[in-house]
């Protein structure tokens, strides 16, 4: 990048660009209005200015073309510059894959808009982009919910997700999350810490109150939690500073309570589309180095089953198990499940019948010494 | 099994959809330096003309005819410094505009990992770019113009080149060639470098256009003026189009192809196609890019699978996939899934009875959270409840 900083700033001030031209142009302009101050005060000098001019434009006019070659050659090198620094790094793809999906991308792109909560502008892209089946008006006020329960935390109001999560207190319980118990645990600790110490019953209270219905689960850390009055004049000393304190317990909290709630939408906490993009343009070498090997087969990925190699990728983008069968190393699929035999190891159930010889005798499993019959292996939901 | 090297952020492979960021406003940049050569060129020659005949006739004429001929120089040379310096002002915008993308690339040189907090900022950002670049590229002008403001990008987007560029798609959509032919004469000597035909395809259209409407004669001259200089290089279209003038719309004998509507479609994606690489953009929106690549790495066999397993939102220990996600699930139906070498599960595996293998771990601290009895488990996806005691080792080579 400094190569290309370095001619973009003999562009901007280098002077590789039109102000000296401009300068010598404003010397012509100069030189005629010179003349006609000489003309009007002397009438007799008329002609010999008159006749001068030619020869003095055309000078005046070969400078400023000279100029030019400033500008001229700072953006060749500047576009020398950009040449070298992406010589290697120019996408090769072509996906068609999704040229006439536009509803479907138009969808992803308004329900992404939705999540952020940029509400106007997805309502204008609904009517620009013509969307008629969309994302359901029910999920924009949920993500309008959503959006100002996050703004009421960004404030560091915990009310209306308090309130949120009472509401829904089965269906959080099923999903065995600590939301509701981990809004009212911060909710007593600033009662606690940041009020004056009349507040202390108030906090106390509030303990009793809303604790609660959590005792069987939280038994240990209520008590804990009802012992910390006593950490309440030295607070940055207090093993609980941190949890009112730093920003990112407030930044977690905002995160748990976005996935719960998409969760109970039925939605990823993440957007999908921010997730599925990132992912593409950290694989996209691989799909560059991949279209090369495809070209020279005559074939594109876009029409395999499967992609020819492996993409590497950091492993929060892996949501799945995978399974790879150790023998014919390929990946189980709905046709092709896992199989547990007897032993307790896994192979692909095409690998058990190929073991089998496809008699449905007995074989041997390829891992121990055990042996067993293919009708005696199981599929398994990895 | 970690992968840590999979983390390493090489800021040059993340460059692979990047260029078209600084290529643009490099031709924009291009696009100015040539019309300030063409002023001073064309203008140069114009005054030094006045100025030479100014001259010559100054002993003739009368004092004030001179003074005349001589302010008449001056104004050309005022609007000409004018122009001039509008041009500068442009040059210096397309400059800053350059330097906030360099350091928008930069920020992305600085971090090491995809780990880190700063990437997944700077991916937001990319995405909003990306979204910027699709809308407009549809021409949903206003929402691309809002976005871009609302998430401060304006620098890092070029709305007022794809407006442009989509303005002049819809005139030739309503069968309009005027705007699309005043771009071309803009664009000339470009067009000429990389051979388009599209000036080309444009005026036979109009020629088509009055055939159609049987104004023999009025094609007969457009074809004399602006299609005969091209029989050499379209001679055979330029043959046919002279033939058609016999067959009228209504029994197009074997011209059919010239009369058709697709005609105009073909020069829709023609002018784009050209457009872009003047300009050199990429064909696709770099959304589609980046959105099928990372669609089929993302996806795995499980993701369309017709057992009802997926879309387990049941459960805060499971995560929900973004291709399982109803945002994507369709759209990743055609793409490959992706390839993989070894397997990918939880430590310490067990099978529940019903076949569901999940990592010890993750079912204990289910249980744990839900306040399960010490002997039990539940399965995170089915809600079902089994006894400890039930469940088998499973063991993954
Ligand atoms: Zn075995
Ligand atoms: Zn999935």
């Amino acid at each position: 990048m400094d190569a290309i900083e370095k001619e973009l700033d003999k562009l901007t001030n280098g002077g590789a660009n039109l102000s000296k031209s401009i300068k010598d142009i404003d010397k012509c302009l100069e030189m005629l209005m010179d003349a006609r101050t000489t003309i009007e005060n002397d009438p007799t000098a008329t002609v010999p200015t008159l006749q001068a001019l030619e020869s003095q434009l055309k000078t005046g006019f070969q400078l400023a073309t000279d100029s030019l070659k400033g500008p001229h050659g700072g953006i060749a090198k500047y576009g020398k510059a950009l040449d070298k620094k992406f010589k290697h790094s120019t996408n090769e793809n072509t996906f068609g894959a999704l040229a006439n999906r536009q509803p479907l991308i138009n969808r992803a792109i308004q329900m992404h808009l939705l999540r952020e909560g940029n509400f106007e502008i997805a309502e204008t892209f609904a009517k620009e982009a013509g969307i008629v089946e969309g994302v359901p008006s029910v999920l924009d006020i949920e993500f309008r919910e959503l959006f100002s329960i996050q703004e009421s935390l960004r404030r560091k109001e915990l009310k209306p997700a308090i309130e949120w999560a009472e509401k829904r207190r089965d269906l959080l319980e099923s999903r065995a999350t600590n939301l509701e118990f981990e809004l009212h645990r911060l909710q007593y600790m600033i009662l606690l810490f940041q009020g004056t110490p009349d507040d202390i019953p108030n906090a106390l209270a509030y303990a009793k109150a809303q604790f609660g219905p959590f005792q069987k689960k939280y038994l240990t850390e209520i008590s804990q939690l009802a012992g910390c009055v006593v950490w309440r004049e030295k607070l940055s000393m207090s093993p609980y500073a941190a949890l009112i304190q730093d920003e990112s317990s407030w930044q977690s909290i905002i995160e748990s309570f976005t996935t719960e709630f998409c969760a109970l939408l039925r939605l990823s906490a993440e957007s999908p589309l921010y997730v599925a993009t990132t992912a593409g343009a950290i694989a996209l070498p691989t799909f560059n180095k991949m279209a090369t090997i495809m070209k020279a087969k005559k074939t594109e990925w876009t029409s395999q089953n499967e992609l020819p190699v492996e993409v590497p990728l950091p492993d929060k983008f892996k949501y799945h198990s995978i399974f790879v069968c150790p023998v014919s190393k390929e990946q189980t699929t709905d046709s092709n499940p896992p199989m547990m035999i007897p032993c307790g190891h896994v192979l692909a159930k095409d690998t058990v019948q190929k073991l089998a010889r496809g008699t449905g005798s007995r074989y041997k499993c390829p891992y121990c010494p055990a042996d067993s019959l293919p009708k005696e292996a199981r599929e398994i939901y990895l | 099994m970690t992968t840590k090297s999979a983390a390493i952020l090489s800021a040059d492979n993340n460059l692979l959809l990047e260029e078209p960021l600084l290529r643009l406003p490099l031709e924009v940049l291009r696009k100015i330096f040539k019309s300030s050569q063409r002023y001073i060129e064309n203008d140069g020659k114009k005054l030094t003309e006045l100025a030479r005949d100014a001259g010559a006739k100054a002993p003739q004429v009368s004092q004030e005819a001179s003074l005349e001929s001589l302010n008449a120089m001056i104004t050309r040379m005022q609007t000409l410094k004018r122009k001039m310096e509008t041009l500068h002002e442009e040059e210096k915008v397309v400059h800053a505009q350059s330097r906030k993308r360099v350091s928008h690339l930069n920020d992305l040189h600085s971090l090491s990992s995809l780990l880190e907090d700063g990437y997944e900022s700077w991916s937001k950002i990319r995405l909003d770019r990306f979204m910027v670049d699709y809308m407009l590229r549809n021409g949903y002008s206003n929402s691309a113009k809002q976005l871009a403001q609302k998430q401060g990008i304006e620098e890092l987007v070029d709305v007022d080149v794809f407006v442009q560029c989509w303005t002049i798609e819809e005139s030739l959509r309503n069968k309009k060639t005027t705007e699309c032919l005043a771009w071309c004469a803009e664009n000339k000597n470009s067009l000429k470098k990389i051979k388009s035909t599209l000036e080309f395809e444009l005026r036979l259209q109009v020629y088509i256009e009055y055939v159609r409407e049987r104004k023999l004669k009025e094609a007969v001259t457009y074809s004399r003026k602006y299609l005969s200089g091209s029989c050499d290089t379209h001679t055979t279209e330029f043959l046919r189009a002279s033939c058609i003038l016999a067959f009228p719309p209504e029994r197009p004998g074997p011209y059919k192809a010239l009369y058709a509507e697709g005609r105009w479609d073909h020069l829709v994606k023609t002018f784009v196609s050209t457009h872009h690489s003047l300009y050199n953009l990429p064909q696709e929106p770099l959304l589609h890019v980046a959105l099928a690549a990372g669609l089929s790495s993302l996806k795995t066999p499980s993701c369309h699978s017709t057992l009802s397993t997926r879309h387990n939102t049941a459960c805060s220990v499971t995560s929900l996939c973004p291709i399982c996600s109803t945002e994507l699930n369709e759209l990743a139906k055609p793409v490959p899934y992706g390839h993989h070498t070894t397997s990918w599960v939880d430590h310490d595996l067990i099978v529940l009875p019903n076949g569901r293998v999940y990592g010890t771990k993750r079912l204990s601290d289910l249980a744990g959270k839900l306040g399960l009895d010490s002997g039990k488990y539940r399965d995170p996806i089915s809600g079902e409840e089994f006894e400890r005691a039930d469940v088998r080792k499973v063991f993954i080579s």
